[in-house]
């Protein structure tokens, strides 16, 4: 299997109210995600994340294309796929009821765990994700981030070979949302699952995912890795250097890893891939070239610049 | 796959259904409260009215049939109706199970709490109204329990097909209709009662064979031949259009969304 997911001429439209009108939201899409990958889908409100997601997580039948998950058939094959898929979704809900352990319970024999496989099982994941304390508190008396946990816990029980995770912070508190993004990276690295995330957060993008999608238009408009991305759109860390005197003769665009520059008489703007490994070796250019830097400005890529590239 | 992994799923729905009655104080309310308002009542009225003890059985019958089916009904209901006011009904359907494991699992938590009402049902009315069971015997006591689950299966696979076409609006329709289904089918009343072409209805509702079965017992004619036979095929025609409807619902909710707009 060289492909974990693949998608080739996707559609999707809705129809709402009594006139039945049409909204289109996946138009021609195309996606390949190679295996053991975390993938990052990307894109503002409304751009057909979580509709992706879900016909990928076979929760939702496209209208035309090809879609294939593990090498299966989505719609054929849509029983096989979901014995080797799950999800976690952010602001995770489950019966108000049951506890963390009786909801571990009832998922794990959904997909047939029993006797002590499933008891085995129920208690891995109470450990992996800290939740001894609560194992007896109701799903509602539970705080965000520990129904955001049990939502983690809930997905792996089946040990999955793909997992969704749809916005998977959303709604939890700064180090809740870094807890579960170490997590997140931990269940990757360890077990070689494919993850397979939709996020607003450019930051956990760029945190997590080897590669992302943006999705816009109803299509993907771009894929790579943020930072091969932010190269092909020029867009980097903002570098102001201030000269004591004239600035040299230098043809700036020459340098390792210069996106953009511009320049007067004693100032230079470069625009630095990555500004922390380039940017000794550029001083150490104008040094040579006879510069005297007075002072420097670092201004770190503003990744909304990378969204709104993609997004408009 | 196989048939332990399918006993587990079906497992899965009938104990997580057992610990939400147990733990809902609600659940035991409506399995006691109101079969016991509705015995009362109608069998108060029957003194009221003076009427005799063969015509007091035939109305408590249609009590204990109302109650009994209703009960059964919403567990099979709240198999779905759980998941969709918790919004989490994507994760059930994101795993490998079929319908049948929601509906039998749910069918086992409905065949227990249906068959506790009709047994405190039956009791009171022997003990507070004087119904003489004798006359049909365990096995007519049975017949008539099992015609009553099958048709609270077939009310539930109804009311959980339109939550899925429609979203949460339908719960409410769908309970009027199986009150509907109750007033057509005799419930305290011969169906002979009915508009002639109401009467034609009536012929095709398994419960309004169900009853005129037990009702036989007291002496009370029936209105077609072979009620048994009518009933459970009728039941049983019923069930595979029911299992074909959900089926279809489902597969329309993954078409136009309603699954996530359940979830959401």
């Amino acid at each position: 299997m060289d492909t974990a997911i693949r998608a080739e001429g996707l559609f999707k439209t809705f129809h709402s109210g009594w006139r039945r009108r049409r909204q289109p939201v996946l138009r021609d899409l195309h996606l390949l995600i190679p295996p053991g990958t975390i993938f990052g889908i990307l894109g503002p409100n409304g751009a057909g994340k979580t509709t992706l997601i879900s016909i990928l997580a076979t929760l939702l039948l496209p209208d035309a294309g090809v879609v294939e998950v593990l090498g299966l058939d989505v719609r054929r094959q849509a029983g096989k796929v979901r014995r080797r898929i799950n999800l976690a979704s952010g602001a995770a809900k489950f019966v108000w009821s049951l506890t963390v352990v009786e909801n571990l319970r009832f998922y794990g024999r959904l997909y047939g765990l029993w006797g002590r496989t499933l008891a085995a099982r129920v208690e891995e994941m109470v450990a992996l994700f800290e939740l001894q304390e609560y194992r007896h508190s109701p799903f509602e008396t539970l705080s965000s981030g520990l129904k955001q946990r049990l939502a983690l816990a809930k997905a792996l029980i089946s040990r999955p070979e793909l997992l969704f995770l749809d916005e998977p912070t959303n709604g939890l508190d700064p180090i809740a949302a870094q807890h579960t993004r170490e997590e997140i990276l931990r269940l990757n690295r360890q077990t070689g699952v494919t993850i397979i995330l939709t996020t607003h957060n450019l930051r956990e993008a760029e945190q997590l995912c080897h590669e992302v999608g943006f999705l816009g238009e109803g299509r993907i408009l771009a894929q790579g890795s943020i930072r091969a991305l932010q190269t092909q759109l020029g867009l980097g860390d903002r570098v102001l250097l201030a000269c004591a005197g004239p600035l040299p003769q230098l043809d700036c665009r020459q340098l390792p890893g210069v996106l953009r520059c511009r320049q007067n008489e004693t100032h230079l703007e470069l625009v630095l891939d990555h500004s922390d490994s380039r940017l000794p070796l550029v001083i150490q250019e104008i040094g040579k070239a006879g510069g005297q830097i007075k002072t420097i400005r670092v201004e770190a890529a503003d990744l909304e610049d990378l969204y709104r590239e993609f997004s408009h | 796959m196989s048939l332990v992994t399918e006993a587990v799923k079906v497992w899965a729905f009938a104990a997580r259904g057992g610990i939400m009655n147990r733990r809902n104080v609600f659940a035991v309310f409506e399995m006691l409260f109101w079969p016991l308002v509705g015995l009362f009542s109608v069998g108060l009225l029957t003194r009221f009215l003076e009427l005799g003890g063969a015509t007091v059985s035939f109305v408590l019958i249609g009590a204990v049939a109302m109650n009994t089916v209703q009960i059964a009904q919403l567990d099979v209901s709240y198999a779905l109706l759980y998941d969709v006011w918790a919004k989490s009904l994507k994760h059930g359907f994101i795993a490998p199970i079929h319908l049948v494991h929601v509906i039998l699992g749910a069918g086992l938590v409905g065949f227990i709490r249906g068959l506790v009402v009709f047994v405190i049902m039956l009791a009171l009315s022997i003990w507070a109204f004087d119904m003489d069971l004798r006359q049909a015997g365990w096995t007519g006591l049975a017949v008539f329990f099992l015609g009553l689950f099958l048709v609270a299966v077939i009310e539930g696979v109804l009311v959980l097909s339109l939550v899925l076409l429609f979203g949460h609006r339908a719960e409410i329709t769908a309970w009027a209709i199986s009150y509907l289904v109750l007033l057509l089918a005799g419930l305290y009343y011969p169906v002979t009662l009915l508009p002639t072409s109401l009467q034609a209805v009536a012929q095709v509702i398994p419960l309004t064979h169900f009853m005129e079965h037990f009702r036989s017992f007291y002496g009370f004619p029936l209105s077609a031949s072979a009620p048994l036979a009518r009933g459970f095929l009728l039941s049983l025609a019923y069930l595979a259009a029911g299992y074909g409807l959900i089926t279809l619902s489902l597969r329309r909710a993954r078409q136009r969304g309603t699954l996530l707009k359940l979830s959401e």
